[in-house]
């Protein structure tokens, strides 16, 4: 019985992500009108389960493996404080990485309880959340600077029409990272754990995110979609592209990383083309205080309850 | 599939053709307008209205064809603007048409010969439009057209400097003949203007999504 608590809080943030990080790769290709949310979503859910079967491996075993050498105990408390954490935050409007939520909890419980914590691996994981950012943003201010010298050339209806597939395929390269890096990350410790094998999860974090996508990401989208309209697609392609590429390089260096934050470090990028007055210096302030805020609550909740409980 | 791909869906191109079709309405409006004026024939004038009412009918199909979906939101507004600029030239040339009606057989010859080579340039003005549209689906450079299209309203403007001095030195018999005649160039000389102006917007859309 007591092993279905980590499987629930797993099931449960599986479905936060489709309710919420669905807008990630959805969000401008329907704020776009290139493709209605019914007709996105079954490709967005093969895709999710391709990029976990394909190139979720690496970040099963970072998470599952080479960090912590989970117990029933440990995977039980943090990943029901994770999924709690995310859902009191996501309720709150201030969505959280999932990706470090999980490690936090999961590093938190485990230097709890007194496991055996790899700290290179977590110190690993946490330079990657710091030099993917600035990445996405280099990876994003090329894609544009490229652009400008090959798509800019071209007629504008073209252009236009080059632009629509382009987004498609960006949108679709989040939803592979989705599955490979996120849903990677959560499936992680149960599948090492022995709870579950790893098609088995694949296929049930994958069913869940679709579940989540399909029952509550149209606000979401509705929210992002709006907003984009607005956006120029040219600098938004090359802020997604430039961060799916980034969120891709990195999961297949097997770190688990946030496609949101590489998302903003994209904008950055396409903004800082533009000119260093366009970057919200303030904003970006903000997103750093929330980038080292999530995963230390998350790391001292772990913590607290662990020795507590012990 | 490839040339769904890569030129548009259907909707697309349906915009596309109409905007041609639109623009090719305010080319013959133009020339009707000309004829008219070269004949002193106030029939031959009846067409501007008819064909305004075409562009309108057109105007409206393309509006609610983007406002169905298509091309990306970003330039969806844009298309609109230009369209309805488009359209502004027709209600301006409808106007020139209707103060023709009223003024007759009264233009001076001097002051003829001008308004002919205006609507000339006008229907001029007109075709080069179609053809700075058309660049936005080849390599050609829009900025030549975009020039082309200034200099010829420029040119209206020095013609029409030297009517308003030739107008000014005209008498007039009555408060209804001055006005008639006054607005009647007014609004000849605004055609160019707003067609310039939308040259001016197909150039800003070009150069809005790189």
């Amino acid at each position: 019985m007591a092993e279905l608590v980590p499987l629930a809080a797993c099931i449960l943030i599986a479905f936060g992500i489709g309710s919420n990080d669905t807008s990630n790769a959805l969000g401008i290709c329907i704020g776009c009108g290139i493709i209605r949310l019914r007709k996105a979503l079954f490709p967005f859910g093969c895709l999710v389960l391709i990029g976990i079967i394909i190139s979720g491996q690496k970040v099963i075993k970072t998470v599952g493996n080479d960090l912590l050498e989970v117990n029933l105990s440990i995977l039980s408390i943090s990943l029901s404080v994770s999924a709690l954490l995310i859902i009191l935050s996501n309720w709150k409007r201030l969505p959280p990485s999932t990706n470090q939520v999980v490690i936090g909890s999961l590093a938190g419980s485990g230097v709890a309880s007194g496991v055996d914590v790899n700290f290179l691996s977590l110190s690993k994981i946490v330079f990657s959340w710091i030099v993917s950012p600035l990445t996405a943003f280099f990876f994003s201010l090329i894609l544009y600077k490229m652009m400008e010298k090959t798509l800019s050339k071209l007629p504008l209806f073209r252009i236009e029409r080059i632009l629509r597939i382009l987004l498609f395929i960006s949108g679709m390269l989040i939803a592979y990272n989705i599955g490979a890096n996120e849903l990677a990350t959560i499936l992680g410790p149960v599948i090492y754990s022995g709870l579950i094998d790893r098609i088995q999860a694949s296929f049930l974090g994958t069913f869940f995110v679709f579940l989540g996508a399909v029952l509550l990401s149209h606000r979401v989208i509705e929210t992002v979609g709006k907003g984009i309209t607005t956006l120029d697609p040219y600098s938004g392609f090359a802020a997604q592209f430039g961060a799916g590429l980034c969120v891709l390089f990195f999961t297949l260096l097997g770190m688990p990383i946030s496609t949101t934050y590489c998302i903003i470090g994209g904008i950055s990028g396409v903004g800082m083309s533009k000119g260093m007055k366009t970057v919200r210096i303030e904003l970006i302030k903000k997103i750093i205080a929330n980038w080292v805020l999530a995963p230390s609550i998350a790391f001292l909740i772990c913590f607290a309850i662990m020795r507590a409980l012990r | 599939m490839l040339e769904k791909v890569f030129f548009g869906g259907k909707t697309e191109q349906k915009v596309i053709e109409n905007i041609k079709r639109h623009i090719k309405i305010l080319c013959s409006a133009s020339d009707c307008f000309k004829k008219a004026i070269e004949e002193r024939n106030k029939d031959l004038m009846f067409c501007v209205p008819d064909l305004e009412r075409e562009g309108d009918s057109i105007r409206r199909e393309i509006v609610s064809n983007i406002y169905e979906g298509a091309f990306l939101p970003f330039l969806r507004s844009n298309i609109c603007r230009f369209v309805e600029i488009v359209d502004e030239a027709f209600d301006v040339l409808e106007d020139a048409a209707y103060e023709f009606e009223y003024l007759g057989s009264k233009l001076d010859e001097e002051i003829e010969d001008d308004c002919i080579k205006i609507a000339d340039i006008n229907l001029k003005m007109c075709e080069m439009l179609l053809i700075a549209f058309e660049t936005l689906f080849s390599k050609e450079d829009l900025r030549e057209k975009n020039l082309a299209i200034r200099i010829y309203e420029k040119k209206v403007d020095e013609i029409k400097f030297d009517l308003i001095e030739k107008l000014r030195e005209k008498e007039v018999k009555s408060f209804w003949e001055g006005k008639i005649l006054s607005d009647f160039i007014s609004y000849l000389t605004r055609v160019s203007d707003v067609i310039e102006d939308a040259s001016d917007y197909l150039y800003i859309m070009n150069v809005s999504l790189r």
